[in-house]
């Protein structure tokens, strides 16, 4: 699908702008086919998918983790690349929190929030651990934010699921990011918890002016936390909804109910 | 079993059964020498000889404790050496053209057994222990980086990912994610070299590089098999009480940090 992006390259409100970008793992499937995306500064992004949709691959892009065999991505201008110095820069300020969350099982968990400032410390200071007061300061007010106070010297693999991804959110947020990724934070985890962590990405995302991209397996937790929902399917965006309250704009087709919304997605969840 | 194992079995089979034919190893020349075995032990069990023998036991530990603190400085020398080595000769961590050169560098140095390196510092710095110490660091550095680095790369590629992700040095990336991560593995390894390395210690003696196994290989030339024979009871006693205290170490520490990871989530 080759849809042309509705967005100047100028325009100084999209942070995210992906142009037809086609990507694979191995030179025969493609994981993403022409997918193109744009994305507002300060808006609560959620990419719905099956597994194996290319959803996480979307992520890793906008990270520079992966490039694309076709097309342009811009992040905030920037064509990811972790190799490239430019970008590395601009790396410090994107919290990626992968599927795996990615903490560091042996050490604790203060330490495991304090890796989100590494990039401010000297090489020097890294290597000693020295980090300064108020970097420390920040990690413990992060802590209670999430709701781990008094769990700081636990070690990663001590902690329960539900407080790993707050780890992981905690680690993210101490970055000070302007774009958050987050690739299914909530996903096997029960309702009650999984609310709480969508509501404390909420709440930090409305604070802190970020930009969240959250990809989902769940479209009702996408259509209740997000203000935009796009829909991929076997590497091809099939829809992207704007959503407000209970009305849903579809940019594709028209206006569309919620219910036909998950009934469109239950059926596709089916097959 | 299928019919391509019983090939490669008798192809074995038929390779040791050569092979033996070309070094001579007759298992009859073994069954008639066990006598001579008969005699050294009755040489060594000689009462009178026994007790003079036991005058010789403050010179064996002395001896002993030599070996040990040659092996000690070896080891943390070697590993000193070795553990920036085996971050560079690590895949996950190095491109190519670091990895690549750093592993042939390690392959040549691991291609010389201790004795051999011993030799060779004999022959640079003299006869005594100091040829020994260097010696044991070649070793080590040879032996315990194959062991990191192997170690190293396999470690959970999540975490290291996510923290890349940040757009970290590689300092921090090492600092931060791969020594706590392998810790207990490198940390069981060191162990496992001073282990080695003791054992190793106590035979290098024999070409000049101080240490009990000097001793032991001038008690045998001169055919003082009940000296020989108290030096080595010595040794394997020393050896004996290593391993017991390194695997209660490892037991403690180690095991229990790695069995950690698999602590349900509540």
């Amino acid at each position: 699908m080759t849809e042309t992006p509705s967005f100047s390259l100028i325009s100084t409100n999209k942070i995210i702008q992906m142009n037809d970008v086609w990507t694979s793992y191995d030179s025969k499937n493609f994981a993403l086919s022409g997918v193109s995306l744009s994305i507002d500064r300060g808006t609560n992004y959620a990419i719905v998918g099956q597994s194996g949709s290319g959803k996480s691959t979307l992520l890793k892009l906008m990270n520079g983790m992966m490039t694309p065999s076709k097309g342009t991505i811009k992040m905030d201008y920037q064509t990811p690349n972790m190799n490239n110095k430019t970008f590395k820069k601009m790396m410090h300020t994107i919290g990626y929190i992968p599927q795996s969350l990615g903490l560091v099982k042996n050490i604790s968990v203060l330490d495991n929030i304090l890796i989100g400032a590494l990039p401010r410390l000297s090489t020097m200071q890294s290597i000693l651990k020295q980090f300064p007061k108020h970097e420390i300061q920040e990690a413990k007010r992060i802590l209670k934010l999430v709701g781990l106070s008094g769990k700081e010297s636990r070690k990663a693999y001590m902690i329960s699921g539900g407080e790993k991804r707050r780890v992981a959110i905690a680690r993210a947020l101490m970055q000070k990011p302007t774009i958050l990724l987050a690739d299914e934070i909530v996903s096997e985890l029960d309702h009650v918890t999984a609310r709480e962590i969508m509501d404390l990405i909420l709440d930090a995302q409305k604070k802190m002016n970020l930009t969240a991209i959250m990809v989902h397996h769940d479209m009702t937790l996408a259509l209740e936390y997000a203000n935009r929902v796009a829909v991929i399917k076997e590497g091809e965006k099939i829809l992207e909804i704007g959503v407000e309250g209970d009305k849903i704009v579809d940019f594709q087709t028209g206006d569309m109910s919620i219910e036909e919304i998950m009934e469109m997605h239950n059926n596709d969840a089916k097959e | 079993m299928t019919p391509k194992n019983n090939i490669v079995i008798a192809i074995i089979v038929g390779l040791v059964i050569v092979a033996s034919y070309n070094v001579d190893a007759n298992p009859v020349d073994f069954a008639e020498g066990i006598p001579n075995l008969g005699v050294i032990v009755a040489e060594i069990f000689v009462l009178e000889s026994l007790i003079d023998d036991l005058k010789y036991i403050p010179t064996a530990l002395w001896a002993m404790l030599e070996t040990l603190q040659m092996a000690f400085i070896g080891t943390v020398i070697g590993v000193v050496i070795g553990l920036p080595l085996s971050m560079l000769a690590a895949r996950n961590l190095n491109s190519k053209f670091v990895y690549a050169p750093t592993r042939a560098l390690l392959a040549v140095i691991r291609t010389f057994p201790s004795i051999l390196w011993a030799l060779l510092f004999v022959i640079m710095v003299g006869l005594g222990p100091y040829a020994g110490v260097l010696a044991i660091v070649m070793y080590t550095i040879g032996f315990v980086t194959k062991l990191q680095y192997e170690s190293i790369e396999t470690i959970d590629s999540d975490p290291m990912d996510a923290v890349s992700s940040i757009g970290v040095s590689k300092f921090q990336l090492i600092r931060y994610v791969v020594l706590p991560e392998s810790a207990s593995h490198l940390l069981g390894q060191i162990l496992y070299m001073f282990d080695y390395n003791v054992r190793q210690t106590s035979i290098l003696g024999i070409v000049g590089a101080g240490g009990i196994g000097f001793f032991i290989i001038n008690y045998i030339k001169f055919f003082e098999y009940g000296k020989a024979a108290m030096f080595m009871l010595v040794v394997l006693i020393t050896v004996l009480a290593i391993d017991w205290i390194s695997v209660k170490v490892r037991d403690k520490y180690i095991i229990k940090s790695q069995h950690g990871m698999d602590v349900k989530s509540k």
